[in-house]
């Protein structure tokens, strides 16, 4: 009777929007320095998802649009724009395309390009954005968890964890306050590709994602960069399947019991 | 007959390749592809031991009880290999550190123990040895392609000749950080397998699990 609200394209162009909040403070930010970026990363996107959908005679899909915009939004400044497209057609490509596409695989595109620029080539400077970006960020985050397209079980999950393990930090829990972070896990961690996605597993992938940002982060002085986050996104979402796989398990075995239980009584 | 009998040594190379289709001995095929030289050695080293064992094996193969043969075969193949390093060793030391244990591994290299198994046990001596050549071309082969690949875009040389100008001493070339770790090798053979089952697709292997479609009919 009701349709369902949320198909792909739609999903597409809310993320997107997201997106586009955060993207817009960035480029009031540094200028248009960062368009020629912008420009390449959405042309590459489209044009592999273009590829792939006519080798697999499917349907144009359009989510490179919200991976290319989150790339954009995290990749370090100063990083040569060939680094940049390699970096992404390898994400795009292997991370998503050759699983068949968003929803198909498990990782995020996004979380693969940039584990491959930061593995791939020395140097890399911390992204470093200020702070009209991070209020930006929490917007559109905002914004997403009250349209349900971001788990606020992941997100508190998330919270809880950082923010308990931050406090034995130097910095403290103000170590946290990074756009970087902050963008990551509304576009990336929450991302429900790559997350858990049953409700208990949601907790689990948040509160893990969280201690393993402190854990990566630790011996760096100042507020969370890039390296810690992806690392921990990358790794957490290669641990999503066996954390929903744990949860499905203890809830059959729950509903085994129960129905002894219940065979005894009546 | 001979044709039949040369079968055994091409078929291997890509047909029934050891990496590519049987997915035999990938651990050694990650560790040793960062530069060319590594790989060629290793690849000589167990071409000599395959083509060995499988002799050796296919000579015995009437005398061997089948409750032992397993026993009989690792003490064959590990002999072998423990000639090949000894020999490397002893004339090629400095290649031999850089190959570290992984000469020594080629007893647990799962190609050589089923060339044995597979192969050596039910066939003569001549197709043995041919397969076992074949075999060793099919795994080398990959090991050189992949190396070629590893080498030039990881460290900017071919055989340990620099001939990408690195950026780090003045010239353009930035290698890929990615191409020196092991990944790099599994992300490579991943896309060589899918080039060839691309090019022959009777190599693709049957969906255990098919889409279950909404009309409740499963499709490939």
């Amino acid at each position: 009777m009701t349709r369902p609200v949320w198909d792909a394209n739609r999903l597409t162009l809310a993320l997107a929007a997201g997106a586009a909040i955060p993207l817009a403070a960035r480029i009031a930010e540094t200028g248009a320095a960062l368009v020629p970026a912008l420009g390449l990363a959405l042309a590459l996107a489209l044009v592999w998802q273009a590829v792939f959908s006519r080798a697999r005679c499917r349907p144009m899909a359009w989510d490179g649009v919200v991976t290319a915009l989150v790339f954009v939004l995290l990749v370090p400044d100063g990083v040569p724009l060939w680094q940049q497209a390699l970096s992404l057609s390898f994400g795009i490509v292997l991370g998503s395309l050759i699983f068949g596409g968003r929803g198909r695989g498990f990782l995020n595109p996004v979380v693969v390009s940039l584990s491959f620029l930061l593995i791939s080539f020395q140097g890399i400077p911390d992204a470093v954005a200020g702070t009209p970006v991070l209020v930006a960020a929490g917007v559109s985050g905002a914004l997403l968890l009250a349209l349900g397209l971001v788990s606020w079980r992941i997100v508190t999950g998330f919270a809880l964890a950082a923010g308990l393990l931050a406090l034995s930090r130097p910095g403290g829990i103000a170590d946290l306050s990074s756009a970087t972070l902050l963008i990551s896990l509304v576009f990336l961690i929450a991302d429900p590709v790559a997350a858990a996605c049953t409700n208990t597993g949601r907790w689990l992938h948040g509160a893990l994602s969280g201690a393993l940002l402190i854990l990566f982060a630790t011996g760096t002085e100042a507020i969370i960069g890039l390296d810690p986050v992806i690392s921990a996104a990358f790794l957490a979402s290669l641990f999503a399947p066996l954390i929903d796989q744990g949860v499905i398990w203890r809830n059959t075995r729950l509903r085994a019991r129960r129905q002894i239980r219940g065979g005894h009584h009546g | 007959m001979a044709s039949s009998l040369l079968r055994h040594l091409t078929a291997p190379i890509i047909d029934n390749n050891p990496i590519t289709l049987q997915i035999l001995g990938i651990c050694s095929a990650l560790a040793v592809t960062t530069s060319l030289s590594t790989a060629l050695t290793m690849s000589a080293a167990l071409v000599t031991v395959l083509a060995g064992a499988s002799t050796a094996i296919s000579l015995i193969r009437r005398h061997l009880p089948s409750s032992i043969r397993l026993v009989v075969q690792i003490t064959i193949i590990a002999s072998l290999v423990i000639v090949a390093d000894q020999v490397l060793r002893a004339f090629a030391f400095e290649m031999s550190q850089r190959l570290s244990i992984f000469v020594g591994l080629i007893v647990t290299n799962c190609v050589v123990l089923g060339r044995a198994e597979a192969f050596a046990m039910r066939n003569p001596v001549g197709p043995s040895l041919l397969d076992a050549l074949g075999n060793g071309l099919g795994y080398s082969a990959v090991l050189l392609l992949i190396a070629a690949i590893r080498e030039p875009l990881g460290s900017g040389s071919v055989f340990g000749v620099p001939v990408l100008p690195l950026a780090s001493e003045g010239g353009w070339f930035q290698p890929l950080g990615f191409m020196l770790l092991a990944p790099s090798a599994f992300v490579l053979i991943g896309l060589l397998i899918w080039i060839i089952r691309t090019l022959r697709p009777e190599q693709v292997e049957v969906n255990d699990y098919p889409f279950q479609g909404t009309d409740g009919g499963a499709r490939r």
